[in-house]
């Protein structure tokens, strides 16, 4: 590739990484994300070729059914998997861009080969951000939903999710210890409801996103 | 009408809208943008971010419509197949 001419290409895996290498990588990422490989192994094969043949031309899995920008911010985004950044899109279509991923709970992955629909703003969408077993009860996550920075708090009787940003200071409630059901910021101590966003201080409440647990997957729900 | 297919060697849906076109006798111009270099694949990419609002791929320019992905509803459709 001609971006890459005059200097050595940086490599994220190693030379001779193979199709099932990729597939040994992917898998449990995937999942982690409630996505699985397309049913359809044949795609399957295909795409992963594709991407062995761009890794051996730049140096990392970027989307074969997207180009390169040279923005790094925008090429870090087409990166296999790509799940997290585009999170609420891909939910709502129940696959990834090209199809290489599908949501867990679809059995047949030929439906969802071919066209992109993108979803329609101001339609709710059950966004997956982690498998039950990544937390344990009393820890607090970050969890990033289309541009909203969440705060996902595991309690003895659920999941709660609440803005991430600390009205105070803007600090990372994600980064505090949680204490039952309140949250405490590692900036300034400002103490948040997990349930219901509220804080001692007057006026400054944080938006609170409604949980759903299905087959072991969390799944935070969004607009679009 | 001539159509353009921008597209990606690389992209399986560029090769099925590339197959599904040959199938149907339609005659376009094929421009793969990942084997341009330099100059000039900045300037196609910067036109098919115009084009279809992205840098995904296959882009199909039929006359005024623009189609992205494989679709063939709409590429029957806009092509009169």
């Amino acid at each position: 590739m001609s971006e890459q001419a005059d200097r050595p290409v940086r490599r994220r895996f190693a030379s001779g990484t193979t199709v099932d290498d990729l597939k040994a990588y992917m898998k449990p990422f995937a999942a982690s994300l409630g996505y699985k490989f397309n049913t359809e192994e044949w795609f399957v094969d295909e795409v992963l070729a594709s991407e062995i043949e761009i890794l051996d031309a730049t140096g990392d899995v970027y989307c074969p059914c997207r180009m390169r920008t040279g923005d790094p911010k925008e090429d870090a985004s087409i990166v296999c998997p790509c799940i997290p950044f585009h999170n609420v899109q891909f939910a709502a279509m129940r696959k990834c861009w090209c199809g290489l991923f599908i949501r867990t709970d679809v059995e047949d992955g030929a439906e969802l080969l071919g066209v992109i629909e993108e979803p329609e703003r101001g339609v709710e969408v059950e966004v997956p951000v982690c498998r039950v077993s990544d937390m344990a009860p009393g820890s607090v996550r970050h969890a990033k939903v289309g541009k909203r920075d969440i705060a996902l708090a595991c309690t003895e009787d659920g999941f709660y999710a609440l803005s991430s940003v600390c009205l105070h200071a803007f600090g990372p409630l994600s980064g505090g210890v949680l204490e039952g059901h309140e949250v405490v910021c590692p900036w300034h101590g400002w103490r948040y409801d997990v349930r219901t966003g509220t804080t001692d201080h007057p006026n400054a409440d944080v938006k609170t996103y409604p949980v759903v647990v299905r087959d072991g997957c969390v799944m935070i729900v969004a607009t679009a | 009408m001539t159509a353009t297919l921008y597209a990606l060697t690389t992209c399986p849906y560029c090769r099925m809208t590339k197959k599904y076109l040959d199938e149907n006798d339609v005659e376009y111009d094929a421009i793969d943008v990942d084997l341009l270099e330099g100059d000039e694949r900045a300037v196609v990419v910067a036109d098919v971010k115009n084009l279809s609002g992205g840098t995904s791929f296959p882009v199909l320019v039929i006359g005024e419509e623009v189609i992205v992905g494989f679709n063939k509803a709409a590429m029957k459709e806009r092509l009169g197949l």
